[in-house]
């Protein structure tokens, strides 16, 4: 059984070498395609990261126990300023949030009375960019259990308003990105599906004839899914190895003012994604030719 | 072997046959006849499951083709082996490929298949265009492999259409030689031809002329010889 399962896939993978020009046309055609997609999803890709630079900050207001001492505050302060996409951090220290205390309530206040005795604990304001990869509402809130855990914190006010922008953002960018990659799908599809159909065109006669002489569909299709699966497999890395190569050419061709427009690489899950429908659709056409 | 009864088949409007009934014992040899178009080659399409059986009955090596399961085609295909009319070989394979292709979808071991292709390609006469590739053979070249092809897995019934239609009066009655090794081995075969050498080369077959899809006539050949007395064998092929 299994004998004959690796026979059948090896005679798949044989059976490529039987139309040399036939195939390699396939191949370039799944390729191109592939390129063509990775071009579209690389400009998506640079676009969204951009947008979203610019847009969404998250910000705390943090307050320390009044009994913490400089020392432990201090410390904690280090921790948020090594804390990532920070963006801003203002510090007071009890004194300091007198005197803008002081400041901001004008000559009917003197509480120089206080200095003493300051009421006030330590307290700081901290924003964050929303980084692009921050895709659920999870990370605001993330950061807060983060903020909130440190040893000598006491309180900590959050601004939802903001991150929400954020997040309205990634939602509407969601909204135009799906439609866009949805179209995309089905024009890989339709190529791709088109191109593996011809290609097995000129293998009609051989799956009629292998039938008429007893051979199950399974004996027929097997070797014919292999080889599709190789045409998708081969294709679509060809099509990345291009596109990388296209890529290491036009990244800073954007990077200088007013654009300074880094054009950054799909990242490898997106690849993959790529590379995985490419392969499918190869497979499923492989399939349905010959049904 | 095989039973027809009051077999119609239409293509469209057009009635290719009409009110077929026949049966062949197994063992038996049966040849058609009957003018270009008379619905030979539909009759025979029809018993190795390519058309569907819409009117009337037929079973064929045990199999209904009533209502016959898709799943049972290939089964009923490997006790039948057939001669097309235009060969269905693969023209960019070998003689060996392509004879071999019958035993390979049976999933027969490698050894074992090479000695039983050899042989029957031999018998064929074919054996230095072993490794030509077929589209490079004569007409008549590739009608021997299509009916080596046919005969390598010793099927029960044998359909061959016009398959000495290629081939000159010596190659002819050589293969029919062969035909008749096959037949007195046990094997039945139903054979469609034009050619009144090949229906006088089989004593004792059966002949059935169609004439516009009916079955006009039914006679017998020539008069059969007498029994053998040793069981007959294929060894002479070597199979
Ligand atoms: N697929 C088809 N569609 C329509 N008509 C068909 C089809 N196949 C066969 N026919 C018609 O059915 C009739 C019988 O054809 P068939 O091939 O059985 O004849 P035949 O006896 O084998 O002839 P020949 O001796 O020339 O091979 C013919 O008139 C033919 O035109
Ligand atoms: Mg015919």
């Amino acid at each position: 059984m299994i004998g004959q399962f690796l026979r059948l896939s090896a005679r798949g993978v044989a059976d490529l070498r039987l139309h040399p020009f036939a195939q390699l046309l396939t191949l370039v055609a799944v390729a191109m395609v592939t390129l063509l997609t990775g071009l579209i999803l690389l400009g998506l890709h640079t676009v969204n990261i951009e947008l979203l630079k610019s847009r969404g900050q998250v910000e705390f207001q943090v307050y320390w126990k009044t009994d913490a001492d400089a020392e432990t505050v201090v410390k904690d302060w280090d921790t948020i300023r090594a804390m990532e996409h920070l963006k801003d951090f203002k510090t007071f220290t009890p004194d300091n949030a007198l005197t803008e205390l002081a400041s901001t309530l004008g000559e009917t206040g003197d509480f120089s009375w206080l200095a003493d005795n300051n009421p006030l604990p330590y307290s700081g304001l901290v924003s964050f960019h929303v980084p692009p990869e921050a895709q659920d509402q999870g990370w605001a809130a993330g950061l807060l259990t983060q903020i909130k855990s440190l040893p000598g914190v006491d309180k900590v006010h959050y601004t939802p308003f903001q991150a929400d922008l954020a997040q309205s953002w990634r939602t509407i960018s969601h909204m135009v990105i799906w439609p866009v990659l949805g179209f995309l799908a089905l024009i890989v599809s339709l190529v791709v599906h088109n191109t593996i159909k011809l290609s097995l065109m000129t293998r009609l006669d051989e799956v009629e004839i292998l039938s008429l002489v007893g051979a199950r569909p399974g004996y027929i299709r097997w070797p014919l899914l292999t080889g599709g699966f190789v045409q998708g497999v081969l294709g679509s890395g060809l099509g990345i190895g291009l596109l990388a190569i296209v890529h290491s050419f036009i990244a800073e061709a954007l990077n200088f003012p007013p654009f300074l427009l880094e054009i950054r690489f799909l990242p490898p899950e997106y690849l993959l994604a790529l590379a995985g429908a490419v392969t499918l659709v190869s497979v499923l056409s492989s399939w349905v030719a010959v049904k | 072997m095989v039973t027809v009864e009051r077999l119609s088949y239409n293509f469209g409007t057009y009635w290719a046959l009409k009110d077929v009934s026949f049966s062949l014992k197994k063992g038996e040899f049966l040849f058609l006849t009957g003018h270009s178009g008379a619905g030979k080659t539909t009759l025979l399409r029809l018993l190795y499951g390519a058309l569907p059986v819409t009117r009337g009955r037929a079973s064929v090596a045990g199999y209904q083709l009533n209502n016959l399961r898709k799943r049972d085609i290939p089964q009923l295909r490997r006790k039948v082996g057939v001669v097309f009319q235009d060969f269905k070989i693969l023209s960019d394979r070998t003689v060996f490929d392509n004879v071999a292709m019958a035993l390979e979808v049976r999933g027969m071991p490698r050894q074992h298949l090479e000695r039983r292709v050899r042989a029957i390609i031999r018998a064929m006469g074919l054996e230095t265009k072993s490794y030509s590739i077929c589209e490079r053979l004569s007409g008549g070249e590739q009608q021997r492999v299509a009916i080596a092809r046919s005969m390598v897995a010793n099927p029960e019934l044998i359909l061959a259409d016009e398959p000495t239609g290629n081939l000159d009066v010596d190659l002819t009655m050589h293969l029919m030689e062969i035909f008749q090794q096959f037949h007195t081995y046990g094997t039945s075969v139903i054979m469609a031809t034009h050619s009144k050498e090949v229906l006088e080369c089989v004593p004792g077959a059966r002949i059935l002329h169609l004439q516009d899809g009916r079955i006009v006539d039914e006679a017998s050949g020539a008069e059969p010889e007498p029994e053998k007395e040793e069981p007959a064998s294929l060894g002479e092929v070597g199979l």
